[in-house]
């Protein structure tokens, strides 16, 4: 019992770094259709950021962070305006295409620094071991996270509800051409998803890096997940990113806990089945529930 | 009657015109000097200039494929190098029983049914939520292979076959065999490719591509129709890993993975989507962006300027080729979304039209 909790815990922690990254995903894909396969590339850039601030320029790791969710957030308004409002008018699908070639591109650029090969750790800023609850350790990089995820739910939630920027943002979710007509800056809604997916995948790079450290490939691992996660929770919908994440998360501690075995005994060997799972959510999903578990389903009407 | 020579315009007014393969007398000469110069080319060309010319063909009919699917129906696919994987690993698993004109198809079906299961969804969601499908099998595939002793866990499976009809297939003459085969198999595909496009399956896809509610209302049935373009794209790719598994006489997992399927998609992108044209053009041009980077990276190690400004730990190399891909697909996208066919196409209407500007 113990021990499923503290998986629980710890599936908890992981899934909550998918929905910080899926919160800027899932905005994205609401006010603009397209779906970024960049994302995991934002979630290094901004993990690696941090770490270059932290380390070589030396900034305490709090500053650090925040400066390094800032800049990409400023790189995901970049991409938006040099290269996604080109497409403006373009079918939806070279838009997803150019988020494609922006992923490999982002790569490229990130092996022309140390970080393309290689392990980093942050310096220690969280205090040893974690709190101890009945047998049941939730170490302080865990607890962060979900910390973590907790204010930036909370800050959305606000944002969304109460700020004129937020609302229209919803109002460009809902109906283009409404909005539109009602003067609501279509181009400066696009933008600011970008930047704000920028900002929420290097929070989630940076929870990463606290949780376990930083490796590109592993970080673009993460970046992947996040599909499953968001599928899961439909893509349309921003708590369904929060809870698609976190079921994603769990779902992974358990198969390593649980699942690996039984793949053993049918001849697959190695184990690893926490990098498979959320894939074969994603697959199963789309047969059987495409618009995930809090998605409105489209209806469309001549 | 015009003279069927010089005509240049589109003159098909028909359905049935339209259908036809070839416009005008001029078109099957051009084609057919092709082949000719396509068969007589290895004749000039060193073992390892062959071996280039493997890699662009085989990559031809995997990029055939994903034009089907992602050229004609509008299905964004980042998991066709998967579906060579399963071509591939079919035909090292068949390859000791079976004679290679048997297990290159068997590959392809078994792709084909595998595509099938991957692109159920079509039958419900629209086209976004199909890349993510792939991308789910991409993964999916490349871990259950590396966790399968039954394929060597991703590490190479040697596909060995020495002989053909009484002639000896060694060392020397390899890569001139397999590039006489795979252009036979290409020229079988671009013509199957052409024929199924060119009717009534053809015009329901560029129909549900467009607009799928209208296309519904006119009697077709969008989902089947995208359903079947994804078998038929999975079905060329597994041919082209069956191919690609004799011609490098083993199989890989490496080969297969989504960086891959990446490149794959570039090919198509860069070719012009939905042409058979550009699925020539865009592998050559890939390949050879590929190699001429190799060799960059190659010139930039013996390089002692550029090795003391680049700092400890990175490799220019593994660098380039990810850079290099992902600028020409953005940049093709943004500046020439037709790709390359469209310069090909301007090209010959300079020609036709000179000295004269069109």
């Amino acid at each position: 019992m113990v021990d499923f909790v503290q998986n629980l815990i710890s599936g908890v922690a992981v899934g909550c770094i998918y929905a910080l990254a899926g919160l800027g995903f899932v905005l994205i894909y609401k006010s603009s259709r397209v779906i970024n396969f960049a994302n995991g590339q934002f979630i290094a850039i901004g993990a690696f950021m941090a770490y270059a601030l932290a380390v070589w320029v030396k900034l305490p790791v709090l500053l650090a962070a925040l400066l390094a969710m800032l800049l990409t957030a400023g790189l995901g308004f970049l991409v938006e305006r040099v290269f996604l409002r080109r497409l403006v008018g373009q079918p939806i699908i070279s838009v997803i295409m150019v988020t494609i070639g922006l992923a490999s591109v982002l790569d490229g650029l990130m092996y022309l620094t140390p970080f393309g090969s290689g392990n980093f750790t942050f310096p220690q800023f969280l205090p040893q071991g974690g709190l101890s609850l009945g047998g049941v350790n939730v170490s302080y990089p865990q607890l962060l996270a979900i910390g973590f995820t907790a204010i930036f739910l909370v800050l959305f939630s606000w944002f969304f509800q109460r700020s004129v920027l937020g609302v229209s943002m919803r109002a460009v979710a809902d109906d283009q051409m409404a909005a539109m007509s009602v003067g609501v800056s279509v181009q400066q809604v696009f933008a600011l998803a970008w930047a704000v997916a920028g900002l929420t995948a290097a929070a989630a790079g940076i929870v990463v890096g606290a949780v376990s450290g930083l490796n590109q490939d592993g970080l673009i691992a993460i970046g992947l997940a996040v599909f499953p996660a968001v599928i899961l929770g439909g893509l349309d919908s921003v708590p369904g990113a929060v809870v698609g994440g976190i079921i994603i998360g769990v779902l992974q501690s358990f198969s390593t806990a649980y699942l690996d075995g039984l793949f053993s005994q049918i001849g697959l060997v190695g184990g690893g089945s926490q990098y498979v799972m959320p894939f074969v959510v994603l697959l199963v999903m789309l047969w059987f529930k495409p618009h995930g578990l809090f998605g409105t389903e489209e209806i469309e009407r001549v | 009657m015009r003279n069927p020579w010089a005509q240049t315009g589109n003159y098909r007014t028909s359905y049935v015109q339209d259908t036809t393969i070839f416009a005008n007398y001029r078109e099957i000469v051009s084609v057919v000097l092709l082949l000719l110069a396509l068969c007589i080319l290895p004749l000039f060309l060193e073992r390892s200039q062959v071996l280039v010319l493997n890699f662009i063909l085989i990559y031809a009919i995997a990029v055939l494929g994903l034009n089907i699917t992602t050229g004609y129906a509008g299905l964004i696919s980042v998991g066709q190098a998967a579906f060579m994987g399963v071509g591939a690993y079919t035909v090292a698993l068949s390859a000791p029983s079976l004679p290679f004109w048997l297990t290159i198809p068997l590959g392809g079906f078994t792709a084909a049914i595998i595509g099938f299961i991957v692109g159920i969804p079509s039958l419900r969601v629209k086209h976004l939520y199909l890349a993510l499908a792939t991308l789910a099998f991409q993964e999916i595939f490349v871990w259950v292979v590396g966790r399968s002793p039954a394929l060597a866990q991703g590490a190479a499976i040697p596909v060995e076959m020495r002989n053909f009809l009484g002639l000896e297939i060694g060392f020397r003459n390899h890569n001139y065999f397999w590039y006489y085969v795979v252009l036979f198999v290409l020229v079988l595909m671009v013509i199957a490719w052409r024929n199924l496009l060119r009717g009534k399956y053809g015009r329901a896809l560029i129909a549900v591509r467009d607009n799928d509610r209208a296309a519904d209302a006119m009697g077709m049935d969008p989902g089947r129709t995208k359903l079947m373009a994804f078998a038929l794209g999975a079905f060329y790719g597994g041919v082209a890993g069956g191919l690609l598994a004799y011609m490098q006489r083993a199989v890989v997992v490496e080969e297969f993975t989504l960086s891959r399927s990446v490149a794959l998609l570039a090919m198509a992108i860069v070719g012009g989507l939905g042409t058979v044209v550009g699925s020539l053009l865009g592998p050559a041009f890939i390949e050879f962006l590929r190699l001429y980077m190799e060799r960059l990276s190659e010139w930039m190690k013996s390089n002692a300027f550029i090795q003391s400004i680049t700092p400890a730990g990175v490799d220019v190399a593994s660098a380039l080729l990810p850079l290099s891909f992902g600028l020409v697909i953005v940049l093709f996208l943004i500046f020439e979304p037709r790709g390359l066919y469209n310069w090909w196409r301007l090209l010959r209407s300079y020609f036709r039209t000179w000295p004269f500007r069109y």
